[in-house]
């Protein structure tokens, strides 16, 4: 039960809908440097942890310890949302669920779609559930990312993998007539899910982009937390 | 011994195997007039190196195990740990890491950087160990010295840095030039032993200004003064040079490379006055333990004579004289005659006879002070045991020692084996605190136990090299336990009636699961239970623990509370109550879910980054449980924790998997349930076991 209480009151679930994140291909979360689209990701992936999914997070700029600190803070953030749950039960939870996850860390040079093939590939050997999605966390959207993004959506069809990525926009660049950020602008095609999160006043303000007719919805989070302010 | 320990280096030589590690310790030994004479590793004359102690080793041109040797060279103490280069030794190689200061690498100049290169470099970046490089068989055909170099760069990430230039290879290897002095150097003598100063061959002057001005590039990053004087081209003294590579090689941001051949003698005394150039003294290196007495606190072990004594014993042998412990004292001094605390079982000791050796030979002192290497005669300890000064309660190493987590039985092949198998198993038991041994009752086999099956391998082979003790080994298997998972009530009577006196006992009460292994607790009131029988009902249910009811695995982490009972004024006896306990807690544990728990092991591979994706495969097609993946440098890490019982023959598959390019290392990290499938298959096996037996 306490698993659903959770994704309840997760911000994705309100956001983008727990069920609706791992339909499509690619999905994005932009933001400027420093405003969260890190947490948001793990946010995303938590939802999925929840609901007795596996989820890979690879990294760029994060070792591995703080990928693994990132998720067991996200997880207390949410706890703590909800506010009435016995901390054993919410202990015990996260140490069945979080051996669901695998954070790998690369480095910009290294990372490569070949080796997170090889490794999903030895799940299909094993008879393993596949992991649900993918967080790419990283990834230079200012230089030409096209085979990257290739690479990626070869694994999605081969795998049925979802992926997210982070993309980070600049405070300077403009936004195109759509209100989409020049990163996303470039392969906007490419994505059915984009949330954009920006700095207003002093909360967190996630504008959906892109998700079939949920454009232009907004909500509201805590900077601290990533959790929807009511 | 020298007591200015600026003045002392404890290094170990370390390198694949065949790079020539033992005749290059074998030449240095040599030239610092410790022998007179030089013996091939292989050699013709049947004698062998000196260095290779055990007869097998000589035989086969490998060393096993670790001897120390000292040596004097321009006035500074040298310690010489002459560490194993096979792969299945490693854990020799670890322990002798942890008493060196610096470490000679020796590459080969034909064949590189090879897996075992990576492995003990590896080992190296774990203990923190500074190191320079030694390119060896510079007259092999083939030889490229600056290749090797660039694969210490690339392979290892290592920032490696020429020091010399070869005058010309393989077969016309002559002599070295130092980018340092700017000199050249050639080795006359029957055995290299003049070391001859000259110009540098005009042809070779280009080569070497540039590769000088590339090593100062790279020195000058450690030094202000040598950047200063590179900058306004003021003069560059040799001191200047030295200082700053010595800086960024003790603080292993540089390797400096050197080169030779050792067999055809050629620049090994510049090798040695490299050592005492850029490794560190023991005043480099700081050392830590843990404070006994203070909740395992870390203090700082200073290099200093008059403070309380700290020593590590990190290798014993058998000698005809008894058992030798080799240690190295990181503070205070150990005088003959001082009374010691072994601080891993309390026991005081006296120190003996003490001795300097150099391999098979020794030499009588009367004190090792701190920094310095020794071994000490008639101590009896185990290895890895740490001796202190009375006053205080220190320990190098952790304290916790692990349960073994995999058995194997061995049955020695004829009598002689027998003998030979028990002086074996009683020498390795005390060298290592995570290997034991029994006797299992009901097969009469002999089982040894420890950390995995590499460990126990390791052994069985040494048994066979050390002690000619052939035998045949069972399979591996792991040490599940059993315990219970919920509280289930019981309430038992023993009664017989069988003439005479009979037997009475009633016991009623709970069992559920705990932390401990075995908790007792007593709640019976109005003497329902006499006291005399309370004890009686606790041996009772402390018996059931040791092989569980379900499949004999031994049970862990159960609290038995006794709440009432019943006697008998003429039939109750110590007996029946024992009796009733049994029957009580398998009443109790059958009704309280049991389940079967498996070791988990902390598993961490190490792999070139290409593999990270397979190897996180095969971790994934063994139950494991990935932690993360991180790449450092060149290598990939992998974390996973993966069920013991998966990991049998894991090494042969991960290098098969890998090109023998990556490694792994496992150890215990909790015990878990194990999965329902699994656990139907374990008690399967089990009982076609149990009517294999019973045939």
């Amino acid at each position: 039960m306490l698993k659903k209480d959770l994704i309840l009151k997760s911000p994705i679930e309100k956001a983008i809908g727990s069920e609706n994140i791992t339909k499509g291909q690619f999905g994005a979360v932009l933001s400027r440097a420093g405003v969260g689209k890190t947490s948001f990701l793990v946010q995303i992936a938590l939802t999925q942890l929840l609901a007795d999914q596996k989820i890979l997070h690879v990294s760029l700029d994060d070792p591995m310890d703080k990928i693994n600190l990132r998720y067991d803070e996200a997880y207390t953030n949410l706890v703590d949302y909800i506010g009435y749950v016995d901390p054993q039960k919410a202990v015990r939870l996260w140490d069945d669920i979080s051996p669901n996850k695998v954070g790998i860390s690369y480095t910009e040079s290294t990372f490569n779609t070949d080796k997170i093939r090889d490794y999903l590939k030895s799940f299909k050997k094993a008879d393993l559930a596949l992991p649900t999605i993918m967080v790419v966390d990283g990834l230079n959207f200012d230089e030409d990312l096209s085979s990257t993004l290739e690479d990626l959506k070869a694994l999605n069809e081969e795998f049925s993998i979802f992926i997210w990525l982070s993309m980070k926009s600049h405070r300077e660049e403009a936004l195109s007539e759509e209100g989409f950020p020049v990163q996303l602008e470039a392969h906007k095609d490419q994505f059915e899910k984009a949330v954009f999160l920006q700095p207003v006043e002093d909360k967190i303000e996630a504008v959906i982009l892109k998700d079939g007719d949920k454009i232009d919805q907004k909500y509201k989070l805590d900077p601290a937390t990533m959790m929807l302010v009511e | 011994m020298i007591r200015d320990l600026k003045r002392v280096r404890n290094i170990g030589i370390s390198a694949h195997i065949d790079s020539g590690k033992t005749t290059l310790t074998e030449r240095i030994l040599f030239y610092t007039d410790k022998i007179h004479q030089i013996n091939e590793v292989r050699g013709k004359d049947g004698v062998g190196a000196v260095m290779d102690s055990m007869e097998l080793e000589r035989e086969r041109g490998i060393t096993i195990a670790s001897a120390a040797t000292h040596c004097e060279w321009n006035n500074h103490d040298v310690n010489i740990i002459d560490t194993p280069g096979h792969v299945d030794f490693t854990v020799e190689v670890e322990r002798s890491l942890r008493v060196l200061d610096g470490v000679v690498l020796i590459l080969c100049s034909v064949s590189g950087v090879q897996s075992q290169s990576i492995t003990v470099d590896q080992q190296m970046k774990r203990y923190e160990v500074p190191c320079i490089a030694f390119v060896n068989k510079c007259d092999r055909s083939g030889a490229n010295p600056v290749k090797v170099s660039i694969q210490l760069k690339e392979k290892l990430g290592h920032n490696s840095v020429m020091m010399q230039l070869p005058i010309g290879l393989e077969d016309k290897h002559e002599g070295i030039i130092d980018l340092v002095t700017m000199k050249a150097y050639y080795f006359e003598g029957d055995n290299g032993e003049n070391m001859v100063e000259k110009e540098i061959p005009q042809d070779l002057l280009e080569d070497a200004e540039n590769a000088r001005e590339e090593m100062l590039d790279e020195a000058s990053l450690f030094s202000e003064e040598l950047t200063d004087a590179l900058l306004e081209e003021g003069e560059i003294t040799t001191e200047m040079i030295m200082a700053a590579v010595r800086t960024g090689t003790i603080s292993r941001q540089m390797t400096p490379v050197f080169l030779g051949s050792a067999y055809k003698n050629k620049a090994v005394q510049p090798l040695l006055n490299a050592v005492l150039n850029y490794l560190p003294s023991p005043l480099d290196i700081e050392n830590v333990a843990i404070d006994l007495d203070n909740s395992e606190e870390t203090v700082a072990l200073e290099s200093v004579f008059d403070k309380p004594s700290v020593a590590l014993a990190f290798k014993l042998e058998d000698g005809q004289y008894g058992q030798l412990t080799y240690i190295r004292v990181y503070q205070g001094c150990i005088n003959k005659g001082d009374t010691l605390i072994n601080s891993r079982d309390g026991r005081k000791l006296k120190a003996g006879r003490l001795i300097r050796m150099h391999s098979s030979q020794m030499e009588e002192v009367d004190a090792i002070p701190a920094g310095h290497i020794g071994a000490m005669f008639g101590v009896d300890c185990a290895s890895g045991d740490t001796f202190v000064s009375p006053q205080i309660n220190y320990s190098m190493i952790a304290m916790h020692i692990m349960e073994p987590v995999i058995s194997l039985s061995i049955v020695p092949k004829d009598n002689k084996a027998q003998i030979n198998m028990s002086k074996a198993l009683n020498r390795f038991t005390k060298e290592d605190p995570t290997f034991k041994t029994y006797v299992d009752h009901e097969t009469g086999d002999t089982i040894i136990q420890g950390m995995g099956e590499l460990h126990l391998e390791v052994y069985v082979e040494r048994m066979k090299r050390e002690y000619g003790a052939e035998v045949e080994t069972g399979k591996p298997r792991v040490a599940y336990r059993e315990t219970i998972t919920r509280k289930a009530p019981f309430s038992y009577t023993h009664k017989k009636q069988t003439g005479g006196s009979g037997q009475f006992g009633r016991v009623i009460g709970f069992i559920e699961p705990c932390e401990e292994e075995f908790e007792f607790v007593n709640k019976v009131t109005g003497g329902k239970i006499p006291t005399q029988f309370i004890s009686s009902c606790e041996k009772g249910f402390l018996a059931c623990m040791a092989k569980g009811p379900n499949l004999e695995f031994p049970v862990t982490g159960i609290k038995v509370t006794l709440e009432d009972g019943g006697y008998h004024a003429v039939d109750s006896s110590e007996m029946a109550f024992q009796a009733a306990a049994r029957g009580g807690f398998l009443e109790g544990y059958a009704k309280a879910k049991p389940v079967i728990m498996e070791p988990i092991m902390k598993v961490v591979i190490e792999t070139p980054n290409e593999f990270q994706g397979s190897c996180m495969g095969l971790i994934n097609q063994r139950r494991g449980i990935i932690q993360g993946s991180q790449e450092e440098g060149v290598m990939s890490v992998v974390e996973s924790q993966v069920p013991l019982s998966e990991m049998f023959g894991f090494s042969t598959v991960l290098r098969s998997g890998t090109q023998g390019k990556a490694q792994f290392t496992m150890e215990f990290s909790s015990y878990k349930q194990v999965p329902m499938s699994v656990a139907e298959e374990i008690s399967k096996k089990k009982a076609d076991e149990k009517a294999a037996k019973n045939k």
